[in-house]
Formats: C-alpha cells, structure tokens, sequence
C-alpha cells in the first residue's frame, strides 16, 4: 500500500468518526473526565485508608499523574476500541468487500486503525498539555526531549503490536464465529498487565520479572513512563528490541492463522 | 476471459436439534455436515458478453460467483480470470474486476458516496482525468449528481444501489460479477439499472456474469444462459434456444364464463382430469390455464372445449421465465 493511500484510508476513517460529532465529543472528553475522575477519587481513598505518603514509589500527585499519562497512552495505542472489525467481518462476511480490493487487507485495516486513534490523538492535545499545567509532572518523573521522542516511537510500536494481536486473535473467528467472549478476556488481560488499572510497581517483584517479558506494557506502562523521563536510554532500547520481538512473533503467527483461516472464509451464504 | 473448469465447493455446516435440549446437546458435541454446493461447473465467457447465472435459492449461483472473484478457495475444480487464478488474488486481477453484491454494501455507510469514490480512486489507482470522466458519465446516466455528497444511509435503497455500481465500475473492469443488483428495488429502478448496464456493455465490452431472481434481468440482458440446480450445470446455452432444448410446452388458457365463481371453476377443471393432459398451471377468474406438450396441443384442445363451458380458447409459447423457473425447479435434464 503507498504512503498516500494509507494517508487517505487514516483520513477517511478519522472523518468517518467525526461525522457523529455527538458520539465524537463524548468519545473524546467525556471518556477520559469519567476515567480521570474514577483514578482521582479511588486513589484518594486507598492513600487515606493506607495512611502512607507513597504507594510503589509513587505520591498521590505523581500516581495521578500516571493515570493521566496511561489513559491518554492507551488512547492512542488502542485507538477506538475496534479490535472485534476482523471477527465482524468475517462473521458478517462484509470481509468480502476488502478481499477485491487490489491492496493488502492488513494494511488497509491498519491504516483505519490509525484513523481510529483521533478522538486519542485530540484528548493527548487537550486534556495531556491541561494535565502538564495542572498536574505537577516531576511527581512523576523529569520529561525531556529524549524522553518525549521516546515515548513517540514506544506509542507507535505499541500501536502496531496492539492492531497485531487484536488481528491475531480475531482471526480465530474463522473457526469459531464468535469469538467476542475471548477479546473481553484479553481486553482485562491487556489492562491488568499492561499498567492501565494499576502501575506495574505495585506488583510483587517476581511478577514484574515476569510481566516485562511479556506484550501487554508496551500499551500503556513503557510508553507513559517513558514519556515522564523514568526510563534510560538503554532500558528504552532493551524493551524496544523486545517489543519488535513480540510484533515478528505475533506478526508470523497471524499471518499463519490467517492463511490457515481464509480457506474456511464462506463469505455468509451460498 | 472468464474460465470455469469443474468448478466444486463443499460446505462443512453445523446442524443442531431443535429446543433446549438440542441446544445444551450442541454444547459438547455439534452435528457436521457436508454440504455441496457446487459440483463440478465448466463454462466460458467471453469479452462484451453478459451471461445469466440462475438457479433457485441455495443452487450455487452466488457460490460460484465467490470463487471466480476470489473470494473463496473451491474444493475442486479450477478457474482463470482474466488468465489469473482468482483466489491467489493478484491485485493485476483486481484491479481489472468488479462484484457488485446487491445483498451486501460494499460503500462506507456513514460517508457520502463521494468520500468512498475518493477512497477507490486511490485503491484502483485511476488517473485523474480518468476518474473525473468516469463519475461525471456514470453519475449522470445513473441520475444521482445531485447526491454524491449525502452520506449513504440517507439514500434510498435504488439510489444507494447506484452508487454500488458507480463504486465498481469507476476503474472501468474488464470483468464484471453482478449477484442480485437489482434486489429489492423498485420497477423503475431496476429498469433504469437495466439499461445501464446495457449502455455499459456497449461502451466497454466487459464479461459480465449476472445472477438476478428477476426473469426480466435476465431476458433483457442477457444472451446465454447458466441454469444452475443443485449445485449442477442443467444448461448452458443461449437465451433464445432453451425452448427447443427442453422441448418448452404450449400454453392454453380457456376462458370461461366471467359469471363463474372461482370455486366452480376449480371444481369444473378438477373434474375435468387435466393433469392427464399436462401441466395445470391455475384456475381462477382469469380461466383454466395448462400446460402441454406441442404434440398435445389439439387434443388437449378438444378435451378443454368438450369439458368446460369455454368462452374463449388462446393457446401461446410457453413464458421463457416460467420456463427458467420451471427447469430450476426440476423440469427436464440436460439430454
């Protein structure tokens, strides 16, 4: 797919969702005040009840700070929540639409996926620079230039390993039809270990040890903290090669299923 | 351009018992069946040539179509489009069809057709000027200009329909699959849609292959024929030679007397023993209709006169759609 066709397809779906301003608009600001207002008072209130200052090397300030930084992360890394498209498509067989099209399924997928990311992007500009001026950010860490160019490409790539499971897992569809029970089991799996319901610093060490070899931190953990300057130089390289690791891993391993899976695409009817 | 060669597709589906039970029973262990869908189609279609695929529901026909624009593997068999094997979907392929699916939209629901052209314009990658012709001449003869900017589900199902088919033929194709484009429509619609595809096939000689339930698709666009039934080819030839093929009936319709009621006239043709003679095709106001072989037609003539109080006898060529209709149902094989 060229440069400019997968600009017009990201644009296309960008303006797809802003065709329902109401549904946009709620998307963007009402979903991340409900998110910032549940971290803000939860957190309030299990500080209070533990009596201690800091909580896994965090204060308060800097554990809402993390929020902060998480929710927006997780906005662009998973874009609008449309990982059910494939198993959609397939179930419903509007796949058929993409498999005449002379261009690659994957990439055109991707490319709406990125498009998908914009009520994301508008809430990282208006709510992250809101934050930044309220919210005092060295609670958390000490952003600099290498650690906000950084955390753009951490953002990217988690981007793209988050589209190559969801795909990956979606195309169980092939065999099983519905496969919605098993994206809302890998939707908690991703939160719980990936550091959006709690910082990946409140786990027991052996647990972290376990966790930083696996995929889920790369969608909101390691970009947020890289983002708030608390990763070196060669800690963000270390846990880039492994993320690419991961993107080959699960990239080989959709690519399989979906070989393997489109023999069994019926398309719905004969 | 197109090539079939005993083209097969089995279907693996599962069947489950009706109610509660079957349904905990399908829990742990699920009945799979074969199901044939196509077994063994071979024909050819050549350039500027629109040939009709028919066959009654579940025959096959939107099968085939899948497997020839690459949609799905067959079990058996094997295909060329355009000297490409379709599911290896080889975008110099793609770029020269169209499926145009009237049971499924393939635009963006929620942009105006404009926006998705845009989007096709840079998928099929046509030039410019190209493009600007080809949406101008087809949204013109289609008579939607005037709302290429409204999103798409705010149209009318016919004017959504239009814009299907500005989507699949802005890239001007060379091979054309057509499954049902004119479901659901209205009558001026569907002529409308008609004579498009006409005006099309005049300009750009593509093959074209159509599926349509609608006998009056198919008679006026269509030259040759695919009878499908049960996933077999019964018949593939022209249009105009399927009466002599299956030897097409006579039809005589007897018109009695108008002061008649319909349940007499049912009685009368029941107590006539017609079936002996042919085919009842009714009996109602309009009169008693049957239909006989040709070598039948004076007898049968004579019986309907002597049996019934007959005002008016006309005997006419079998309706070639009621003949259609009539071998998908089951009349007559292949010879």
């Amino acid at each position: 797919m060229s440069p400019r066709l997968f600009a017009i397809v990201a644009s296309g779906e960008a303006r797809r969702l802003m065709s329902y301003p109401v549904d946009f608009w709620l998307t963007s600001v009402v979903g991340f005040v409900v998110d910032f207002i549940l971290a803000w008072f939860l957190w309030a209130a299990i500080f209070a009840a533990s009596g201690q200052a800091t909580l896994g090397g965090f204060d308060r300030q800097g554990m809402v700070m993390y929020y902060v930084l998480a929710i927006l992360v997780g906005k662009l890394v998973r874009g609008a929540d449309h990982e059910t498209q494939l198993a959609e498509e397939v179930y419903q067989g509007s796949l058929t639409r993409y498999l005449v099209f002379p261009t690659s399924y994957f990439a055109f997928k991707y490319a709406q996926r990125v498009g998908q990311a914009a009520p994301g992007l508008l809430q990282a500009l208006l709510f992250g620079s809101a934050s930044l001026l309220l919210l005092d950010v060295s609670s958390l860490g000490q952003p600099s230039l290498f650690s906000v160019l950084a955390a753009l490409v951490a953002i990217a790539l988690g981007n793209l390993l988050a589209f190559t499971l969801a795909y990956l897992l979606e195309s169980f569809a092939f065999w099983a039809d519905n496969v919605w029970s098993l994206e809302v089991l890998m939707r908690f799996v991703t939160f719980f270990l990936g550091g959006q319901m709690v910082p990946l610093e409140l786990f027991p060490a052996w647990a972290r040890g376990v966790i930083a070899w696996l995929p889920f931190r790369f969608f909101f953990h390691f970009p947020a903290m890289t983002f708030a300057g608390r990763v070196g130089p060669g800690e963000w390289l270390g846990s880039t090669l492994l993320c690419l690791g991961w993107l080959a891993v699960l990239g080989a391993a959709g690519h399989l299923a979906w070989r393997r899976g489109f023999l069994r695409y019926t398309g719905v009817g004969i | 351009m197109i090539q079939a060669e005993k083209l097969a597709k089995t279907f693996y589906v599962h069947e489950k018992e009706p109610g509660l039970k079957g349904s905990l029973v399908a829990l742990v262990r699920r009945k799979k069946i074969a199901r044939e869908a196509v077994r063994g189609v071979s024909f050819e279609v050549g350039e500027g040539e629109i040939v009709g695929l028919v066959g009654a529901n579940g025959a096959g026909k939107t099968t085939v179509v899948k497997m020839l624009a690459g949609i799905i593997h067959p079990s058996a068999g094997r295909a060329r489009v355009l000297g490409f094997d379709p599911w290896k979907r080889d975008d110099r392929m793609r770029r020269q069809i169209a499926l145009i699916m009237g049971q499924k939209a393939q635009l963006w629901w929620d942009l105006p057709a404009a926006d998705s052209f845009l989007l096709l314009k840079e998928i099929y990658q046509v030039e410019e000027r190209r493009y600007r012709e080809n949406l101008a001449y087809l949204s013109e003869v289609l008579g939607v200009a005037s709302q290429l900017r409204v999103q798409l589900r705010r149209l009318s199902l016919g004017e959504r329909m239009k814009m299907e088919l500005i989507a699949a033929l802005l890239h001007s194709p060379r091979v054309v699959f057509l499954d049902e484009p004119t479901i659901g429509l209205d009558l001026t619609a569907q002529r409308a849609i008609r004579e498009f595809l006409l005006q099309y096939r005049r300009e750009h000689r593509p093959a074209m292959i159509l599926t349509s339930h609608y006998m009056e698709d198919i008679e006026r666009l269509c030259e040759r024929l695919l009878i499908l039934r049960d996933g077999e080819l019964v018949y593939d030839g022209a249009l105009a030679g399927i009466r002599s093929f299956y030897g097409a009936k006579k039809v005589l319709t007897a018109r009695l007397d108008p002061g008649l009621p319909e349940r007499e006239i049912r009685t009368l043709a029941s107590a006539a023993n017609l079936g002996s003679l042919g085919e009842l095709l009714g009996a109602d106001g309009e009169g008693v209709r049957l239909a006989v072989p040709r070598e039948r037609v004076a007898e049968a003539a004579g019986h309907l006169l002597e049996a019934l109080p007959v005002e008016d006898l006309l005997i006419e060529e079998e309706d070639i759609g009621t003949l259609i209709e009539a071998i998908m149902r089951g009349r007559g094989q292949q010879p």
